[in-house]
């Protein structure tokens, strides 16, 4: 990825060497074409110079009248010649070329105006010339001061315009740099940007208030399941304490209990259910923070910790098998440890006696990943498919727990940009892998 | 000891308080926050149990007003909001302590006993379980002189069933206190009775437990009034 700036000035550049190119190329065509229309004329104004003083003094002192004689006269640096001559042509000449010129056994390259006149009834033509060395030479001149020019003016600019790219576009600069890294709306930073580029003045404003009004949408979420869940667990909380101190008077019948415990279990599962389902909406409205810093194994461990006592009791024989670990940051650890709690006991929950679940980290392509593997009864294409939605058909009417867990797995994984796949066989055992995104 | 109840669902303060005054406490109650601010600044009580969503007033204000009047009344802070901010801005504010409805009511004794433990610096004496000594501090289990090695779960397992002696607890109170709240698939779970088990086997080793009962279809006791 390249930076605006850079770009801007790479454009810059390019287009003033473009400039440039073309310049060269015709600038020179053109300095000639300006110097020959000068000369052109100079010859011109040269050539009235000549007929006027002819026209004074008569062409005898040029030319005498019976001689076959050629007046020419050029000065010592051959820049300029004039000649005279007889002119037996019929028609009038009267052009400019440009032609060579043998003088002093010197070749020179002449720009020549040929003129024929009538005086007392002889042809004359009259020839004024001017050299094109100086022409070139002051062309090659041009073409090099120019060209020192240009790349000093492209080298003035491209600093210039690098200093001024950065200086213009550094409200742009302030606006990515807050919009960097931000996880939560709340955390992103609404002060303006100082600017008085309307592009970028509106570019901010609208980011600011689009960032509010998330950030507004995140607390009245916030707002609502604080308000539900106080609604829902408030009578939960006073049927829940009536119960628990009519269980312990003790004057009551040992069935009456068994009924009272029984509806305290059942309590117990709707409270369980609510709070799993405000676990659930306080997750996906970002309610909880995800900075903390830890090691996968270490979580993993303790899980194999809290769940071997269940395993053992069962026979079914829970497997670590680290091969490598990572340092998570920018997570929220009892979460990750809920997500694979709940997927690790329901693991062993489905895998009978003699069973086995394998606990297994490395990294695979690049990302870490975690793989829990049961040889438990599996599951059918139809069971997989609704297994993450919140309220599935339960795989058989014994399973206990209200079956959200899986939910509430998957939820915590995608708060945590946590991939998450599932491989099953009915009779032959399920494969849950944890796709880590990679860590920048 | 004196305790002021304020939460606004008038039916639960007063189970709460039903369960208090069969625990020998004297129990006062304040249906609304200007109820309790006047109640806390004219009377001393040794506990406030503080609802934070209270209708008509911030719970965390009555904390500063408590302070301010020169109360030494330990605060644990109710709430059914269950927002973490809530739990850390009010142990910053000096609350003692912090539970999330619903709760067990078991579980709130416990913790009134254990800040007031920690607050009247009380050092607990060892309690002794049959041929069983059990020690509070450092926490320790002995039998006829020899320690019995329990894991953590198993000691707050066993810790909690006796300082709750001579209560049926059930399963899923047992579970709460322990695990707390955060795994909220096990309403059915056996893990308690799991670790029961382990616990039983491990102390039967060195001597018989009678006084550990399960009660058919309620929950465990254990019993001291032999």
């Amino acid at each position: 990825m390249i930076k605006l700036k850079i770009k801007l000035a790479f454009f810059n550049l390019l287009s003033k060497l473009v400039f440039t190119a073309l310049f060269l190329i015709f600038m020179p065509y053109i300095v000639e074409r300006i110097n020959l229309r000068q000369v052109d004329k100079d010859l011109i104004q040269k050539r009235e110079q000549v007929i006027d003083l002819i026209s004074e003094v008569g062409i005898e002192p040029f030319i005498a009248s019976d001689s076959t004689d050629t007046f020419g006269s050029y000065n010592i640096l051959k820049e300029e010649f004039v000649s005279l001559e007889r002119f037996d042509i019929e028609e009038d000449w009267n052009f400019i070329e440009v032609t060579s010129r043998l003088i002093e056994d010197e070749e020179i390259e002449y720009r020549v105006l040929n003129y024929s006149f009538l005086v007392d009834g002889q042809k004359y033509l009259l020839e004024v010339g001017k050299s094109l060395d100086s022409i070139l030479f002051a062309r090659k001149n041009i073409t090099r001061v120019i060209l020192l020019f240009l790349i000093f003016i492209i080298i003035i600019t491209l600093l210039t315009d690098l200093q001024y790219n950065h200086f213009l576009l550094r409200p742009l600069d302030k606006i990515t740099g807050k919009l960097k890294g931000i996880a939560n709306p709340s955390l992103f930073d609404k002060t303006a940007v100082k600017t008085n580029t309307s592009d970028f003045y509106h570019l901010d404003h609208a980011l600011r208030e689009l960032m509010e009004h998330i950030d507004e949408l995140f607390k009245k979420e916030k707002e609502i399941t604080v308000n539900i869940s106080h609604e829902l667990l408030t009578p939960v909380s006073v049927l829940r304490s009536k119960l628990e101190n009519l269980l312990l008077r003790e004057d009551i019948e040992s069935d009456m209990s068994v009924k009272i415990e029984e509806s305290l279990k059942t309590l117990h599962r709707l409270q369980s259910l609510v709070n799993s389902l405000l676990l659930i909406a306080r997750i996906e409205s970002h309610q909880f923070l995800r900075e903390e810093i830890f090691y996968i194994s270490d979580v993993l461990k303790e899980i194999v910790e809290e769940i071997n006592p269940i395993a053992d009791d069962k026979g079914v024989l829970l497997t670590e098998d680290f091969h490598q670990d990572m340092q998570y940051k920018q997570a929220n650890r009892s979460l990750i440890f809920s997500m694979f709690y709940n997927i690790v006991n329901n693991a062993v929950k489905n895998t009978q006696s003699g069973g086995e679940v394998i606990l297994k980290s490395a990294f695979q392509q690049g990302n870490f990943t975690v793989t829990i593997a049961d040889n438990g009864r599996g599951m059918t294409e139809a069971q997989l498919s609704t297994l993450f939605s919140r309220f599935r058909t339960r795989i058989d009417q014994n399973e206990d727990g209200t079956g959200i867990g899986l939910a509430i797995a998957k939820t915590i994984a995608d708060f945590h940009k946590i991939t998450v796949s599932v491989t099953s066989e009915a009779e032959k055992g399920t494969i849950f892998s944890f796709i880590f995104p990679e860590i920048s | 000891m004196n305790i002021l109840i304020v939460e606004d669902e008038k039916n639960l303060a007063r189970e709460i308080a039903a369960f208090l005054k069969s625990e020998n406490f004297l129990c006062d109650l304040a249906y609304t926050g200007m109820e309790a601010s006047e109640k806390i600044t004219v009377n001393l009580y040794d506990f406030v149990l503080l609802d934070l969503g209270l209708p008509d007033y911030n719970g965390i204000d009555l904390i500063n007003e408590a302070r301010e009047a020169g109360s030494e009344a330990s605060f644990i802070i109710i709430t059914a909001r269950g927002e973490v901010e809530d739990k850390v801005k009010g142990l910053n504010l000096g609350a003692d302590d912090y539970l999330a409805k619903p709760f067990a009511l078991i579980e709130l004794l416990s913790r009134i006993n254990a800040v007031a433990r920690r607050k009247f610096k009380v050092t607990s004496q060892d309690i002794i379980l049959g041929e069983f000594i059990m020690q509070i501090q450092p926490r320790k289990l002995h039998c006829n002189g020899r320690e019995v090695e329990l894991t953590k779960k198993e000691y707050d397992l066993l810790q909690y069933l006796v300082l709750n002696h001579d209560k049926v607890l059930t399963r899923h109170q047992l579970y709460e206190h322990i695990w707390g709240n955060i795994l909220d698939d096990q309403y059915d779970s056996n893990f308690i009775d799991v670790h029961i088990k382990n616990l039983r086997k491990k102390l039967n080793a060195h001597a018989p437990t009678p006084w550990l009962e399960t009660v058919r279809g309620v929950g465990y006791r254990a019993s001291m009034e032999q």
